[in-house]
């Protein structure tokens, strides 16, 4: 297992802290044209998700990437995580591991 | 020498109080009846002179005693009044007739004589006769299916006094003014009430620290419905228990009253009746002016509120479903009584169980089973409430149960059933109950703890089990112990392997070919904080293990030891949440803690992690 390099748990007011790096974060699929995906995060704002496959509306995929943008991740690995998911337990979680807990993740 | 009794004696002799002489009265014969003497005396004599329609209080002076003692006058015999006043009681309103004259015409007839038009009372009949076109509307309404011959009687009675009322005379005379049993205080004595016994106890011994006794209790209600409850001891207990029978209509007074019990209250007044010996107590002629039973109906999703409460409770229902007949074993003195549970629904869209004791159980119970596919409407007073399963009720000694009764509410059920409630799946209310407050994810979550807060405090559970939840893995479940206890289908107790083959249940007292594997074992469990052993029961091990304690007997026998394994494998490993009971037992000796399951929902992964988010938010700020 490559432990090189990590995915941060992310949303998109944490993604903009690790510009570069590689980053995981599930957004729901809001509309997808060419390889692009338009998804809400957990804390309800817009990503860009480029080179990604196509998945269902309103499906849950996590996405593991590089962060190059603000708003956008550039897909290595998506997969979908179907139409049930807890975004509010999603997003405690990606505060926690960026802030008070961030030692137990990185 | 007469035959009988002069018609309209009684009014006759009212009518002139104080003859001045024998010769204006006209010939008078009554019929002696209660004739007792006044207190010790064997020479004042007192007794009620009838004339088949009216009685009238009278005494008889010493010179006549000799007439009694020597066997001339009889009880239930007939006289000739000679001579006579009539005078008025103290603080009576009715008057007493002093024989001073008379002449023996009769003995014994052996029987009372009473003729076509029945009593008539005075003028509280025509109070009465207001009360009357009230009573007679809520009557046939309240009018319920005959179960004593006086309500059948009723349409020709009400005709008979309203005839009989026509005749001014017929309405004078005797009897007693009726005070309305809500009128009662232990202040004023000199009162009569007129009830239906409308509950009758048994006759109990009792032993207290100053000897024994024997007790009974009647529940009395009058015309307007209230309701009191009457006790007597000792002598009037003996006295009153044979005079006293359910469903008739008596005269009493001279009771006295106090301050009702609180604690052995079971009707709503705030007063309760003792009967002396010295208590009058007489059964008034075919009356129906009073309601046999008065119902106070609960709806069925109103019942979460009595329940462990000591109100008792009415309720009205439509049968769906009787179960047979149960014989469930007293703990106390190991007698068997019988019962048998029974489902109603009502239009609140609950249902509820009520369980049938005793003769309630036999007869009632049998008839319900009988007559269930017509969904009969059954309306149940004084019922107990209980937590079992939620909501449940019980019969007492004194419930009373009503098939198909003639009441408003047994209509509007009826028509709602048949429209609505027939296709409708209902829940049982206690449902409501249980989950909310044992099963549902929302307790999984109350008195949370780890499993080291509960193994490292050994005092847990000393005198009561305490609860918690536990959110935890399970780590072991061990294939070489006693997973399962052969149960008796019908109560699930365990049965013994009979000499002659089959099992016998010592619960229902029968031998059964068949039986059920019930699962009983231990299972080790781990959380973060530890581990522990927790004991589990049917429901919730079928839940782990995923298959009925048969269908792993099956798989341990058919499919090989290998595969039996294999699905306590599976199990292993899994999260649950679990309710359990803590509690301290003693084994040989040493205290021990026991730890068992009381309830088990699958771990809902989204709650959970709510949950976690909340208690790390709550470290945070300690």
């Amino acid at each position: 297992m490559d432990t090189s390099t990590p995915a941060v748990f992310v949303n998109a007011d944490v993604l903009k802290m690790y510009l570069g790096r590689r980053v995981r974060s599930v957004v729901q699929v809001m509309g997808s044209e060419g390889g692009t995906i338009t998804g809400q995060s957990t804390d309800g704002h817009q990503l860009t998700i480029k080179g990604a496959q196509s998945f269902p509306l309103s499906h849950f995929i996590e996405v593991i990437g590089i962060a190059d943008g603000n708003q956008s991740i550039r897909a290595e690995i998506c997969t979908d995580f179907g139409e049930n998911f807890d975004t509010q337990a999603y997003n405690g979680l990606c505060q926690l591991a960026n802030g008070k807990y961030k030692n137990l993740f990185l | 020498m007469a035959r009988s009794v002069t018609p309209g004696a009684i009014a006759a002799l009212l009518a002139n109080p104080t003859p001045d002489s024998p010769l204006e009265i006209p010939e008078i014969v009554v019929q002696v009846v209660d004739l007792k003497p006044i207190g010790s005396s064997t020479t004042r004599f007192t007794f009620m002179a009838s004339d088949g329609a009216m009685k009238i209080k009278a005494m008889l002076p010493t010179h006549l005693a000799s007439e009694i003692n020597s066997g001339k006058l009889q009880n239930l015999g007939l006289i000739r009044i000679i001579d006579y006043t009539c005078n008025a009681i103290p603080n009576q309103p009715e008057k007493a007739l002093i024989v001073t004259k008379c002449e023996v015409v009769s003995p014994s007839l052996e029987t009372e004589i009473k003729s076509e038009v029945k009593e008539e009372r005075s003028q509280s009949d025509v109070k009465k006769e207001e009360y009357k076109s009230e009573v007679k509307k809520e009557e046939s309404s309240i009018l319920l299916m005959p179960k004593q011959e006086i309500v059948a009687k009723s349409a020709a009675q009400i005709v008979n006094e309203q005839r009989g009322n026509a005749a001014p005379a017929a309405r004078l005379a005797m009897t007693k003014r009726i005070h309305p049993l809500v009128s009662l205080n232990p202040y004023q004595g000199n009162w009569t009430i007129k009830v239906r016994v409308t509950n009758k106890g048994n006759l109990r011994t009792y032993k207290n620290a100053r000897g024994e006794g024997q007790v009974f209790n009647v529940e009395l209600t009058d015309e307007d419905g209230t309701q009191i409850q009457a006790t007597m001891f000792n002598e009037a207990a003996k006295k009153f228990y044979p005079k006293f029978e359910l469903g008739k209509v008596y005269y009493i007074s001279k009771g006295s009253l106090r301050i009702a019990n609180k604690q052995f209250k079971t009707v709503q007044n705030d007063y309760e009746m003792t009967l002396n010996e010295n208590a009058i107590v007489e059964e008034a002629e075919g009356e129906v002016s009073i309601p046999e039973t008065k119902f106070n109906f609960v709806k069925i999703d109103q019942l979460g509120s009595y329940v462990n409460g000591r109100e008792l409770v009415d309720v009205i229902g439509v049968v769906q479903n009787v179960s047979p007949t149960l014989s469930i074993r007293r703990k106390s003195n190991n007698e068997t009584i019988p019962k048998r549970d029974i489902t109603i629904a009502d239009d609140s869209n609950k249902t509820v169980t009520v369980s049938l004791w005793n003769d309630l159980a036999t007869n009632i119970g049998q008839e319900l089973l009988d007559m269930v596919d017509t969904a009969p409407i059954v309306a149940i007073k004084s019922l107990k409430v209980g937590d079992f399963q939620g909501v449940s009720l019980s019969t007492l000694t004194k419930s009373t149960v009503l098939i198909n009764p003639d009441l408003p509410e047994a209509k509007k059920l009826k028509s709602w059933y048949d429209s609505e409630g027939k296709g409708a799946s209902m829940a049982s209310v206690g449902s409501d109950i249980v989950s909310s407050s044992r099963t549902g994810l929302r307790s999984m979550y109350s008195d949370r703890v780890f499993l080291s807060q509960i193994t490292n405090d050994p005092s847990l559970g000393q005198d009561k089990p305490v609860f918690f939840s536990i959110s935890v893995y399970i780590s072991l479940i061990k294939a070489d112990q006693t997973m399962w206890y052969r149960a008796c289908t019908t109560c699930n107790k365990k049965v013994t392997e009979a000499v002659g083959g089959g099992y016998w249940c010592e619960g229902c007292q029968k031998n059964d070919d068949q039986c059920s594997l019930r699962y009983i074992m231990v299972i080790k469990v781990s959380d973060p904080t530890g581990e522990a052993w927790l004991s589990v029961f049917n429901e919730q091990a079928e839940k782990i293990i995923g298959c009925t304690a048969d269908e792993l007997d099956r798989i341990k026998t058919e499919e090989g030891d290998e595969k039996y394994q294999l699905k306590l494998k599976e199990a292993t490993w899994v999260p649950h949440l679990f309710r359990v009971s803590v509690s301290q037992t003693e084994y040989m000796n040493e205290k021990r803690q026991r730890i068992t399951v009381r309830a088990q929902a699958p771990l809902d992964c989204s709650a959970e992690s709510r949950y976690l988010l909340e208690e790390i938010a709550k470290m945070s700020i300690s």
